[in-house]
């Protein structure tokens, strides 16, 4: 994915204060977006809300301002119990999606990479349809055994494929894509099996695969939030390994890396997030496989710059995309997250002045 | 589209099948989605976990129970359904805190009891526990009332409280002024926000994942009443008949409108009790695969009751049936659900493979509405009789006790039914 490349280990120096300028334009940008999109996410909705009750209801709840109650108790339900634990939750998805696909295609060195390359998405997904099919009711902090069996799914998956990825002839990262295809790839079958048997839960599973805010709680944002969060911080303390990986691992262990080490723990954490994600939200494509290049194309590969910004925009992008998916009755968020992002980014890539390069 | 349509899922309801289908196409998740309003009648149900295969399901409709379900825990609310059956049919269970087996009692004949049209109102704080055994706490006798399932939606119109709807799902067609209401629901989604809006006193959801549980539980959380109802066989749906009566503070019309049902079932059973049962193919869809009952469900059942003998796929979970199985099965009658989707029993005849079928040779196949067939609410008596004429063209039924059963309450006492004492009643095996 070489676009008019200027060389391999970058732009050239005279290069970098545009890119400084480029990138302080990028975040504001970013913030920008992602504020319009809170705004938006808890205003809009099926129900109309006058903006001045829901600027009301904000002050009086979460600010805790004496503002005058004018607005009925469902009303404030509406913007307090369903739209504002929904957008946040879309925020810390968008956002851990796209870190975790920014840093599995540095990792990797792959432009196809995103967050569910090497097996999170099937192993999920198939955690979730076992959670469905088991006739259990079990419930954590709002989290069903769909959820807890859907995170536990994927982070066992990428174990897998890390520890199979580790024998063999092949270098470090070909064997780990391949292995992580083959291990997908029987999980899969796992799941179609799964999904065949369901009967008349085959609706559960289904939906699950589709991906969806609908129905997200508070509880559940104060679970999945935190991980999101508190991983992200980790992955970008970890930025200047990942710039190292980005040159090729002997680079990075001549630059002082410690290859192996760095890639258990980068992976990992990826994987966290990923996991995450995917127990509140289900599968939402797209956002972590895009975004990141969306972001590359504004200021270069670094991943200082890519990694913050990944996530700015990443939770603007699955805000607006909830948001539509909300005002357009339900429809799936991964394929709100398709129609807004693919146009874009092939826009930027027909458009694209500096050279690009993962 | 509808060739890619799953193993029927759920309980079916209208044009539910068709957009499961359109979900299924995973290139054309969005457009099917918003796109697949066409609505018409299906067919999709559940296994039934309960009650014996076909044969034996008859006997599940015999005893008769005022009000079926609507076990309660506030001690006024339980008193109101408990004096009612007459003596002999001893089938009235007093109320407990968890269902007692349909069935219950021995050589309960099948005289159906006399409704009491209670007078004795439901009092609330009412407390209730529903089929997934939710704790439903109702604190006011609901007059805005959302229904998410187009059966729950009959049943409202059928216990004479239709007024008190004020919203419902886009697949809700009958009674025709349903159309007309606000819509919070589709097959895919729950508009909790709107609900909310809407500030609805009781929220009545499909169970089995009929709505999707997450949204039920937003709703439960915001302390809006949720009472979800799922009758996977007969008797389990006149048992929510009776809940749904109960949390509505109509107990009185609820024990008469399934005394009326109880009744009609028994009519369609007495005249076809003596018949041959023939081998009978309800083909839900056969586009591309072919679907049809799976073992112990509810259309097997409702074949069963309609003196034929069911042809299932062999499974309790499989609703795909294979061809060989199917022409080995030889069916002597095919009932078309599938005729509002276009299927005709010309297209039928003329597919491959099934020229050798009795049912094809003697031009036995015959279309049906499916909707009334397998949508679970008042309208099943009406979709019974049509099944037994399907299977047993010539039969002469009794008129039915209410005309048109549904728009209108039912407060009015059913019939005499023939006391079928050839039925043994049998306890069914379930724990229904």
């Amino acid at each position: 994915m070489v676009v008019r490349s200027d060389s391999i280990l970058g732009p050239r120096p005279r290069a970098f204060a545009r890119l400084r300028t480029r990138r302080a334009a990028a975040i504001t940008t970013g913030v920008a977006l992602l504020a319009l999109a809170l705004i938006l996410g808890v205003g809009l909705g099926t129900v109309s809300v006058a903006p001045s009750e829901t600027l009301g209801i904000l002050a009086r709840r979460v600010l805790g301002l004496p503002v005058a109650v004018t607005w009925s108790p469902s009303t404030e339900a509406i913007v307090m119990d369903l739209r504002l634990p929904r957008v946040l939750s879309a925020m810390v998805v968008g956002l851990g999606l796209a870190v975790a696909g920014a840093t599995f295609q540095g990792l990797l060195r792959n432009p196809l990479a995103d967050p569910y390359v090497l097996g999170t998405a099937s192993g999920a997904a198939l955690g979730a349809a076992i959670g469905v099919l088991i006739p259990i009711r079990f419930v954590f902090f709002e989290f069903g055994l769909l959820h807890a069996l859907a995170f536990v799914g994927a982070l066992v998956a990428v174990y897998v494929v890390y520890r199979l990825s580790r024998v063999g002839g092949l270098t470090a990262m070909t064997s780990l894509l391949l292995t992580g295809y083959a291990v997908g790839s029987v999980l899969a079958a796992g799941l179609a099996m799964a999904m065949y048997l369901s009967g008349a839960n085959l609706r559960q599973i289904f939906f699950y695969l589709l991906g969806s805010l609908d129905g997200v709680s508070w509880q559940q944002f104060f679970v999945a939030g935190p991980i999101v969060v508190v991983t992200t911080v980790a992955i970008l303390a970890r930025a200047r390994s990942l710039d190292g990986f980005l040159l090729g691992e002997e680079v990075a262990a001549h630059l002082g890396i410690d290859v192996r080490r760095e890639r258990a723990i980068l992976l990992s954490l990826a994987a966290l997030l990923t996991a995450a994600a995917v127990t509140i939200a289900g599968l939402i494509g797209f956002v972590g496989l895009v975004v990141p290049h969306v972001v590359r194309l504004a200021v270069g590969p670094g991943a200082r710059g890519v990694l913050p910004l990944s996530a700015l925009f990443g939770a603007a992008l699955l805000t607006f995309a909830d948001l539509g998916a909300r005002l357009l009755g339900e429809i799936p968020v991964g394929v709100v997250t398709a129609l807004i992002g693919a146009p874009f980014f092939l826009f930027l890539l027909r458009n694209v002045r500096t050279g690009y390069e993962l | 589209m509808r060739h890619l349509q799953a193993p029927p899922s759920g309980r079916s309801e209208g044009s539910f099948r068709v957009r499961l289908a359109a979900l299924l196409a995973a290139g054309l998740i969005a457009a099917g989605l918003i796109a697949a309003g066409c609505s018409g009648a299906s067919g999709g149900f559940t296994p039934v976990p309960s009650v014996g295969a076909g044969t034996t399901a008859p006997q599940t409709i015999l005893p008769a129970s005022p009000v079926p379900g609507a076990p309660t825990a506030t001690p006024a609310a339980s008193q109101s359904s408990a004096p009612t059956a007459t003596p002999p049919t001893s089938a009235t269970r007093s109320p407990s805190a968890t269902p007692a087996p349909a069935a219950a009692t021995p050589g309960a004949t099948a005289t159906p009891s006399t409704p009491v049209p209670s007078a004795a109102a439901v009092s609330y704080p009412l407390t209730l526990v529903d089929d997934e055994q939710n704790t439903v706490v109702i604190k006011v006798e609901p007059k805005r009332i959302v229904s998410i399932t187009p059966a729950t939606t009959e049943i409202l119109f059928a216990l004479g409280i239709g007024d008190r709807l004020i919203a419902n799902t886009d697949a809700d067609d009958y009674p025709p002024q349903v159309t007309k209401l606000p819509h919070v629901a589709t097959y895919s989604s729950v508009d909790v926000e709107k609900i909310v809006g809407l500030e609805p006193d009781l929220v009545i959801a499909g169970g089995n994942d009929f709505n999707k549980p997450d949204a039920l539980a937003q709703l439960r959380r915001l302390g809006i009443p949720v009472l979800v109802v799922y009758g996977p066989d007969i008797e389990g749906v006149l048992r929510d008949i009776g809940l749904v009566a109960q949390a509505t503070g109509r107990p009185g019309p609820g024990s008469a409108l399934v005394a009326d049902l109880r009744s009609q079932f028994q009519a369609v059973r007495d005249a076809t009790a003596g018949l041959p049962h023939p081998r009978t193919f309800y083909e839900l869809d056969a586009t591309k695969e072919i679907y049809g009952p799976a073992d112990r469900s509810f259309i097997a059942e409702m074949i069963a009751l309609a003196g034929g003998t069911p042809i299932t796929t062999g499974s309790t979970t499989v609703f795909s049936i294979p061809l060989e199985r199917l022409i080995a099965a030889d069916p002597e009658v095919i009932v078309l659900g599938d005729s509002a989707y276009g299927t005709t029993p010309e297209i039928a005849a003329a597919r491959p493979g099934w020229s050798t079928m009795t049912a094809v040779l003697s031009k036995a196949i015959r279309p049906i509405d499916d909707t009334i067939v397998t949508r679970p609410g008042p309208r099943l008596a009406e979709g019974l009789r049509a099944l037994a004429l399907a299977i047993h063209p010539g039969l002469v039924l009794p008129p039915a006790p209410t005309a048109g059963s549904g728009a209108t309450g039912s407060s009015t006492p059913p019939a005499p039914a023939a006391p079928a004492a050839s039925a043994s009643a049998a306890p069914s095996a379930s724990g229904y």
